[in-house]
């Protein structure tokens, strides 16, 4: 287990270079100059060099990488925003509670409605419940949450004068207040992502039903509930822990425009910002400590499966 | 007798009763906090950052040399006449010298480390010094030779050579606000909350990025009894359908800073909103198709003016600006009326090549340029503008393809486009909006003269170079306009960019919003110290 933990750390080092170097490289790809972006219509040329002298960009890309990645390895310095000239680890170490908040509350409304619609189904195989456990698993498939979004801001505020946007307040500062606000927004995220968790969960939950260990349960006179919440569900839970890892880049990129739209003052916003504005160390320092959060929680979900199966040995 | 007479006065006095509440509502009243959804600044430090969020945020705070009129004092949205600020009075002592005196007594709002001191000339020297070192605008101020000053309030700046747009660039919001030094010194740059220290109408009271900016009164201010509200809040809404469901369900007093909504959008909020309060204006921006003059096939004006003949300028401000736009948009824009030669008043001959329709000319003008089966030009854009910019694209394009000009839709992101088309790197044709500045400076010599940035057309033209900078030199102001007539004259048939009908903007609020008068530019605090709320 331990030599396991280690091999997998040791091996997330070159994911981080690769996506250091990917992520460096392509935002020099893009198309336009963020000097000129900056200056907007007043670009003269003393103004532009100045300022491409003052960023630190008249030096060759690969200076520039040394100099960032060297930054962060050698002092903890993730560099700082061309526009705001803010350090950027501040500010992200400022807004990610908002978006931790927003990507668990999302979770677990994604979860708690795709676990429950998932096991209703498949212990109510081809009923009614069934079906409409599906049909809904669709529609929240195909609804994209950015429209949802922008529906449930407009729509009240035509017909009853009334929106769920509001002044944001730290959970730490007032906690009802704070919920009244994330929860329309988590509600709205999360049910669209509930979907493929209930297919998951309904499927997995199928396969297990129907194994000779299940059969062994029935036989012993266990009753439905002890079976299928105590024996089953368990290991059914793995291909859908899966599936909650594999979307975790998606609730910091999704929560992009949610948090644009309810007016949170997180990460995704923060990121989206920088990545019109061409702000390349941002977008640089931001993609990489995602990456790394998402490389660990990766590990950590990859070491609960032994919790939820015991058969899983490490190696 | 007597009973007419009582009868009459009664009937007065009925009348004054009625009317009272009326005018007393007129009368401004002090207190209320003023609720504002709109984006966020992306750097406090006026000097540092060219973004009008960064200006009007800036111009709550700080105060400048001179300014301009604003509420009560304008005669319209585009009065760019010069009125004091902390200069109370200023005189030419010869073309290129000019002393400014200070007011006595203004302070610094009272924070640390300034304290509430006395504003003084040094303050002036060293924040246009710091403007002209560091600021992206610096090109504005390339004519001051030096800054001297005379006393604890007098000024001496000396130009290179007489430059007429000096006074308007220094009451323009975006340049130069006036910062204590010892704030620099204390935190390297005036980029952060606890910085922004001025001597401007309002003090920043508290700001949570991402979050909100609030505003307070200053007590202090040197026009007494000004600002009448007592605060301002700038709720961070970064989504255009949040900040208008805010606006739509009472959370806010205005859905943008300045008041801004497109026709279309006024429309819709009044179905739903009946008790807005909506003014519309034309704000000092156009509309452009733009050319490689210096290429075939645009270096023939035959091609550019068969262009300008093609756009039905009428029905397309009837179908797309309900008929309340302005369809004679250049050179001069139809908002800075007091510098405008209405196309009426030029020779008919050459204005129909700036504002007429007809494409049977425009086919025989592009035959004659040797294109009688017409032609294909591309027309790099970016589709992002706010709407109805999506349209105008369409529009522009249809009505080419009727004269044989065939449009390749060249879409570009928001970056490429600002730092390559918009700076006049683009092959053949492109189109998009400019608000170059509110200095009739801004419109004729940066969109005409060689080598500048907004020549995107790339005019050169040696008899116009020569009346572009006449007009700069010129310190008469009737003599200034005499030049800038001949100007337009001049490229009345030449084409070198075709202007498109200019929508108004629909100055919006809530009802209980009072004096707020639409002012062009970024000064939102100027703006807002004559609003109050009635409430």
């Amino acid at each position: 287990m331990k030599q396991y933990v280690l091999r997998r750390v040791a091996l997330a080092v070159p994911t981080l270079v690769l996506v250091s170097v990917i992520v460096f490289s392509m935002m020099r790809l893009m198309p336009g100059d963020v000097v000129i972006r900056m200056v907007e219509g007043h670009a003269y040329a003393p103004t532009i060099d100045a300022l491409r002298k003052e960023l630190g960009l008249d030096r060759p890309a690969y200076l520039q990488y040394v100099e960032w990645v060297g930054g962060i390895v050698l002092r903890g310095d993730f560099g700082e925003s061309y526009w705001t000239r803010q350090p950027i680890l501040d500010e992200f170490v400022g807004r990610f509670p908002v978006t931790l908040e927003l990507a668990t509350l999302t979770i677990l409304v994604s979860v708690v409605i795709g676990i429950a619609v998932g096991i209703v189904s498949a212990v109510r195989q081809d009923t009614v419940a069934d079906y409409v456990g599906r049909v809904l698993a669709i529609l929240a498939l195909s609804v994209p949450y950015f429209g949802l979004a922008v529906l449930v801001v407009v729509l009240p505020s035509i017909y009853f004068r009334w929106t769920p946007v509001w002044t944001y307040v730290p959970f730490t500062t007032d906690p009802l207040a704070n919920l009244k606000i994330m929860i329309v927004p988590a509600l709205v995220f999360g049910v669209t992502r509930a979907g493929p968790i209930m297919r998951i969960m309904r499927s997995a939950l199928l396969e297990v039903l129907r194994q000779d260990y299940i059969r062994t349960a029935w036989s012993k006179g266990l009753t439905e509930r002890a079976i299928v919440l105590r024996h089953a569900l368990k290991n059914a839970m793995v291909p859908v822990v899966s599936l909650i890892g594999l979307q975790m880049p998606l609730y910091i990129g999704g929560s992009v425009i949610i948090e644009a739209i309810f007016r949170l003052p997180g990460v995704g916003l923060f990121f989206f910002e920088a990545l019109t504005r061409l702000d390349y160390p941002v977008v640089q320092s931001v993609n990489l400590i995602v990456a790394t959060m998402v490389v660990a929680l990766n590990l950590l979900i990859d070491l609960s499966y032994a919790f939820l199966d015991p058969r899983i040995r490490y190696r | 007798m007597t009973r007419r007479i009582a009868m009459a006065l009664s009937l007065v006095g009925l009348i004054a009763l009625v009317s009272a509440p009326a005018a007393l509502a007129q009368a401004p009243k002090r207190g209320g906090v003023l609720r504002i959804a709109d984006r966020e600044a992306p750097n406090l430090d006026p000097h540092l950052s060219v973004s009008f969020l960064t200006h009007s945020w800036a111009n709550m705070v700080y105060s400048q040399l001179v300014r301009y009129p604003h509420g009560p004092e304008q005669k319209h949205p585009a009065d760019f006449s010069i009125v004091p600020d902390l200069a109370e009075k200023w005189e030419h002592q010869s073309p290129t010298v000019l002393v400014f005196t200070l007011r006595k007594g203004v302070k610094f709002h009272n924070k640390p480390p300034v304290n509430g001191r006395e504003v003084t000339a040094e303050d002036a020297k060293y924040s246009i010094e710091r403007f002209m070192a560091r600021s992206a605008f610096r090109a504005r101020f390339e004519v001051v030779q030096s800054i001297d000053v005379l006393d604890r309030y007098t000024l001496r700046v000396t130009l290179k050579e007489p430059f007429a747009p000096f006074l308007n660039h220094l009451a323009a919001s975006a340049y130069l606000a006036i910062l204590p030094r010892e704030v620099e010194e204390k935190f390297k740059d005036f980029n952060r909350p606890e910085a922004m220290i001025g001597s401007g109408p309002f003090m920043v009271k508290s700001y949570q990025k991402g979050v909100q900016i609030a505003f307070e009164r200053n007590p202090d201010y040197y026009v007494k009894g000004l600002p009448y509200l007592d605060g301002v809040v700038i709720e961070i809404t970064p989504d255009s359908a949040a900040r208008l469901s805010l606006l739509r369900a009472g959370k806010v007093d205005m859905g943008h800073m300045w008041g801004y909504m497109v026709p279309e959008e006024a429309r819709s909020v009044k179905k739903t909103n009946p008790e807005m309060v909506m003014t519309p204006v034309m704000t000092v921006a156009s509309g452009i198709l733009y050319f490689r003059t210096d290429q075939p096939p645009f270096n023939d004006v035959r091609v550019r003016r068969a262009v300008s003949l093609a756009i039905d300028r009428k029905s397309w401000n009837d179908s797309l600006h309900y008929g309340e736009g302005c369809v004679d948009a250049g050179p001069v824009p139809c908002a800075l009326k007091e510098w405008k030669l209405e196309a009426s008043k030029l020779e008919p001959a050459k204005a129909k090549y700036l504002v007429g329709y007809d494409p049977a000319e425009a086919r025989k003008l592009l035959a004659e340029a040797g294109f009688p089966k017409g032609l294909t030009v591309p027309m790099y854009h970016w589709p992002g503008y706010a709407p109805p910019w999506r349209t105008y694209y369409d529009l522009a394009a249809d009505n080419l393809a009727k004269i044989g000009v065939t449009v390749e839709f060249k879409p570009e992101e928001y970056g490429k486009y600002i730092s390559t088309t918009y700076l006049g790197k683009f092959e053949k044709m492109a189109m998009g909006p400019q608000a170059p500045g509110n200095e009739i400076d801004d419109w004729l010599y940066s969109g005409f003269f060689p080598e500048q940035p907004h020549n995107r057309s790339h005019v050169g033209d040696a008899e116009l170079n020569k009346l572009l900078a006449a007009q700069r030199r010129e310190l008469d102001p009737a003599k200034r306009l005499a030049i800038v007539h001949d100007i337009q004259r001049h490229l009345a048939d030449k084409a070198y960019y075709v202007y498109l009908p200019t929508s108004p903007q629909y100055i919006t609020h809530a009802p209980q919003v009072r004096g707020f008068k639409h002012h062009d530019g970024f000064s939102l605090g100027h703006r807002l110290m004559f609003t109050w709320l009635a409430r």
